[in-house]
């Protein structure tokens, strides 16, 4: 069992909100479906991409769908895994290539996924993040085998250097068929649009969540003086030069403000050189990796939350800050203008001074007591982003994927020649055949009558949450992972 | 009580089940391949034979043809003896343990043997297997330290791999023994 | 999704907020939608004299090449003493060295911090060393058809001006590189001449024209614009001539390619300029404008 604490709670997911687009959202989904998430990034990994999938995957269980994830096998954890209400794990043996990205021949792994497929009778595949090579093989897959596809797109990407021209010219040809695609801002959105050159009709928005009950206020936390809170990897975009730059300069200036930085990364040696050399061993603690249990438990320390990201595309992190009742300070960089209102949040522009400028007009209003009180921020926060809410509105993109046709073979065609430029459209048409004539090839070698169809353990007719919610008793659908 | 079902492997090739029922506490069951056919035993050997006649023309070493002979003789040899396996027995006796039986093609058997006390449970898993994802049947041990952990695997009908419908039959019946061994244990 | 009752949507104003729920599909593309898209902000205009004006460096190397290629034919022919050139070689010099200070008041030296002894001395040294290994230099490539040391002197000049350092911001830029594939050349060229004089002559020209005579243009051009453009057209116009002298359809064909890389070219780079399309917004990874090394050091 692998995820969060082990996995062996149920986390029931608040009741779904009934302020939510009057009469657009039924409580109870109408129909239900098998779908499949794709992505090589999945627990133990850890980041947005990952809690995401697993919450998604979560609340989609509770609604009665059966849900199962594909992944790239982490060391030893291959084979299937059953995670909490029986959300099936499915961890291939991969090769991973790069940053836990697997390697991809676009072919090599189609028996596999086929299988899978075929034996889940998955008829939604949903791919996540367009850095996942096993994400975008699978699009392509499900797409030959006449399979409905939603994809997710987690990040933004620029369009001024030569590797962002490829990779955008890639995700041109594995978006250009696919049913919708989700994106977490409208920021995003508009980059996405702009990088696959998408029809933006059929690009849904919909945010992240955070679940409000992991993140709450706790004001006898927090210490006499100020503190400012830093929760993010230390690479260079997350912003920690600025950072380097904001803490001295606000050290001198404030006596009675401390900082506090929980995570790991390459600019964590400069962190330290500036606090060596200021002298601040006292006022700026470096935590090191945090866990993301303990992440609420250093949130509540403090009373300013510091976002300096260069680029975000939504920024679960203020979210999870303001649910804990902080004030954030953040750059206005990509989606996060769109995140919280603007009297929770102070954007100022990616530069030392007016970083500094918005962190004293927070620090004077904190000490003027104009601010919000911690327990009203979480409850005007708790209310905006839930993973139900997030749930209902993918439900819908799936049922709208479901009610339209799969692209036939030579529309796929048609559409990559027409669509992503005359040569990579036909080198790409050229290896949509091949893999289509590869699938009749494996069709031929194992029939689909040959597959046996999985055990439910979600869904309709999921042994897991139906008939044995509360057994502890082992049976045929309740199998002990390993691999041989 | 015995009978017999056929049953298929994962490959689409033809499995026959018995069921032996010597008491309720005692049940056998023997899953059978089908004997290694003359049609292939035939191919094999020509297309050994058609290399090496084809090598022979083109080096004119007439020691090619004789390796060949020597090639197919071991190999079938080895083949039966190592390899093909014709059936596979699991016999499960209430009181005593679980006994798996394989023989080979050319009689040979090999026998494992576990005591009904290390025997946690029996279980369907699920495994990826070559380019397939595979059910199959398998005895988890009790790690003698700690007996609600689970220390080693055996996977049963290894070579047979029987599909899920066979694997389900054989599990309902081992299932059926292991609960009245745990409700006579309990009793005692 | 596209079931929502649009009862409401003409009072409502779209936002483009996520924490609001609002009567909108989720896939609705409002109006300001891509509004933020900016284009072409960092492109650069360029203005044609000032192009024209940056080409020199690359006319100016191509003359350096040329005019050291003419030299190396009129020796082999015995059409010029090296005794002669040995003297205009070190008053060049001389006058360059003089230059080198008097251009920028002497700040150049006083930065770097290096003494006239210094330079005699690595001036002397490398003198007598050069002097000392010409005859070996001269028995060098003996063993090598006259026909591979041409190839192999055209390979390293074309070498060298591919990596020669114009000023450009690129990977394949490599001043050392380009150096010694030039004296490489000169080396291969000075051992086909009569006499190991001519040799260590010869190899100390190029040492001239390609090492020390491209650090005073660089100063030149920083310093005194003017100047530097009447003699680059100076050392053009040499080089022509000295071309002309040896073969009239060479001098042409040099001729053409100085005017097309000095004027169609520049010319050519603006009008491309208008095919640039560059796309600019909100998702673009924010620049950290300032210096922040300064809380480091």
């Amino acid at each position: 069992m692998a995820c969060r604490g082990g996995g062996d709670h149920v986390k029931l997911p608040s009741p779904p909100l009934s302020s939510v687009n009057p009469g657009s959202f039924a409580t109870c989904p109408t129909s239900f479906h098998n779908i499949c998430m794709v992505s090589d990034f999945f627990y133990p990994n850890m980041g947005g991409v990952e809690s995401h999938i697993y919450q998604l995957s979560q609340c989609l269980i509770q609604r009665g769908h059966k849900v199962i994830i594909v992944t790239h096998a982490y060391e030893d954890r291959k084979g299937i895994r059953y995670l909490t209400n029986g959300l099936k794990v499915y961890y291939l043996p991969l090769k991973v290539m790069y940053n836990q990205s697997t390697a991809t021949t676009l072919f090599h792994s189609l028996p596999l996924l086929r299988y899978i497929f075929v034996r889940e009778r998955v008829t939604v595949v949903h791919s996540h993040s367009s850095f996942s090579s096993l994400a975008h093989d699978a699009l392509f897959h499900a797409k030959t085998m006449g399979l409905h596809t939603v994809f997710t797109d987690h990040s933004l990407f620029g369009f001024a250097d030569v590797s962002s021209v490829l990779t955008n010219k890639l995700l041109t040809v594995s978006l250009c068929d696919t049913n919708h695609i989700i994106c977490v801002s409208y920021t995003s959105k508009e980059n996405t649009v702009l990088r696959a050159a998408l029809n933006p009709e059929i690009v849904s928005v919909i945010p992240n969540a955070v679940d409000p009950t992991d993140f709450t206020p706790d004001p006898c936390k927090r210490h006499g003086s100020i503190t400012i809170v830093v929760v993010s990897r230390l690479v260079y975009r997350k912003g920690i030069d600025l950072l380097c730059g904001i803490i001295p300069k606000l050290c001198q200036k404030y006596q009675n403000l401390n900082f506090i930085i929980g995570g790991e990364g390459p600019k964590r040696i400069i962190l330290e050189e500036v606090r060596e050399k200021y002298e601040l061993h006292d006022r700026v603690r470096l935590l090191g990796a945090l866990e993301h249990k303990d992440v609420r438990d250093v949130l509540v320390q403090g009373h300013i939350f510091l976002n300096t990201s260069l680029t975000e595309a939504f920024c679960m992190a203020i979210v999870e800050a303001a649910s804990c009742g902080l004030q954030i300070v953040s750059t206005r960089v990509g989606g996060i203008p769109e995140v919280l209102p603007e009297n929770l949040i102070v954007l100022c522009e990616p530069s030392v001074k007016s970083l500094c400028e918005g962190l004293e007009k927070t620090i004077l209003q904190l000490n003027s007591g104009a601010l919000p009180t911690p327990e009203n921020i979480h409850n005007i926060v708790k209310t905006f982003y839930t993973w139900t809410n997030v749930a209902q509105r993918t439900e819908k993109v799936y049922e709208l994927v479901l009610s339209e046709d799969v692209l036939s073979l030579n529309e796929r065609l048609d559409r990559l020649i027409s669509h992503c430029g005359s040569v990579t459209g036909h080198m790409f048409a050229l290896l949509a055949v091949l893999n289509y004539l590869f699938l009749i090839f494996l069709r031929w070698i194992i029939p689909d009558s040959l597959i046996d169809i999985a055990v439910d353990a979600t869904g309709p007719r999921g042994a897991w949450t139906h008939h044995y919610p509360h057994s502890e008793k082992r049976d045929d659908n309740e199998k002990v992972s390993e691999t041989r | 009580m015995e009978d017999e079902r056929i049953f298929s492997d994962i490959c689409g090739g033809r499995l026959a089940l018995q069921r032996r029922y010597y008491s309720s506490f005692c049940r056998e069951f023997c899953v059978s391949c089908p004997r290694l056919s003359l049609r292939s035993l035939t191919s094999v050997t020509c297309t050994v034979w058609l290399v090496a006649y084809g090598l022979f023309t083109l080096c004119e070493n007439s020691t090619i043809l004789s390796a060949a002979i020597f090639i197919t003789v071991l190999g079938l040899l080895g083949y039966l003896h190592f390899v093909k396996i014709d059936q596979e027995t699991l016999l499960i006796i209430d009181s005593l343990g679980i006994q798996m039986t394989s023989s080979y093609a050319s009689g040979k058997e090999n026998t494992t043997f576990i005591e009904m006390d290390k025997v946690k449970d029996i279980v369907i898993n699920e495994a990826i297997y070559m380019q397939k994802v595979i059910y199959y049947l398998c005895i988890l041990l009790k790690d003698p330290r700690e007996p609600q952990k689970i220390s080693q695997v055996v996977p049963v009908f290894q070579s047979a791999k029987p599909r899920l419908d066979c694997l389900i039959e054989v599990y309902k019946s081992c299932q059926e023994v292991l609960a009245h061994q745990k409700a006579t244990t309990t009793r005692s | 999704m596209c079931d929502q009752p649009v009862t409401n949507t003409k009072e409502v104003k779209w936002q483009k907020v996520l924490y609001k729920r609002q009567p909108f599909p989720d896939n609705y593309v409002d109006r300001r939608f891509l509004e933020e898209l900016r284009k072409n902000i960092y492109a650069r205009k360029y203005q044609y004299w000032a192009v024209v004006f940056e080409s020199s460096v690359v006319i100016q190397q191509l003359c350096s090449v040329c005019v050291f290629v003419v030299i190396w034919w009129y020796m082999d022919e015995g059409l010029l003493a090296p005794h002669w050139l040995l003297a205009t070689g070190l008053a060049s010099s001389l006058i360059g060295y003089v230059l080198f200070d008097l251009i920028d008041g002497g700040e150049g030296r006083q930065k770097s911090g290096r003494t006239r002894w210094a330079d005699l001395k690595s001036a002397l040294v490398f003198i007598t060393f050069t002097y000392g290994f010409s005859p070996v230099l001269k028995t060098l490539t003996e063993s090598v058809s006259t026909d591979t040391i041409y190839a192999m002197s055209v390979f390293m000049l074309l070498g060298h001006l591919i990596f020669f350092d114009y000023g450009a911001n690129a990977a394949i830029v490599s001043s050392t590189l380009s150096l010694n594939m030039a004296i490489f050349a000169s080396v291969c060229l000075a051992s086909r001449l009569p006499r190991s004089l001519h040799a260590f002559i010869m190899v100390t020209f190029a040492i001239q024209i390609f090492a020390l005579w491209p650090m005073l243009q660089k100063k030149m051009k920083a310093c005194t614009p003017r100047s530097y453009v009447g003699v680059t057209l100076l050392f053009a116009f040499s080089a022509f001539g000295g071309l002309l002298s040896i073969s009239a359809v060479g001098a042409i064909l040099f001729a053409l390619l100085l005017v097309s890389i000095s004027c169609l070219c520049p010319f050519y780079l603006i009008r491309l300029q208008l095919f640039k399309e560059n796309i600019h917004g909100p998702w673009d990874e924010a620049e950290i404008k300032e210096d922040l090394s300064r809380f480091l050091s």
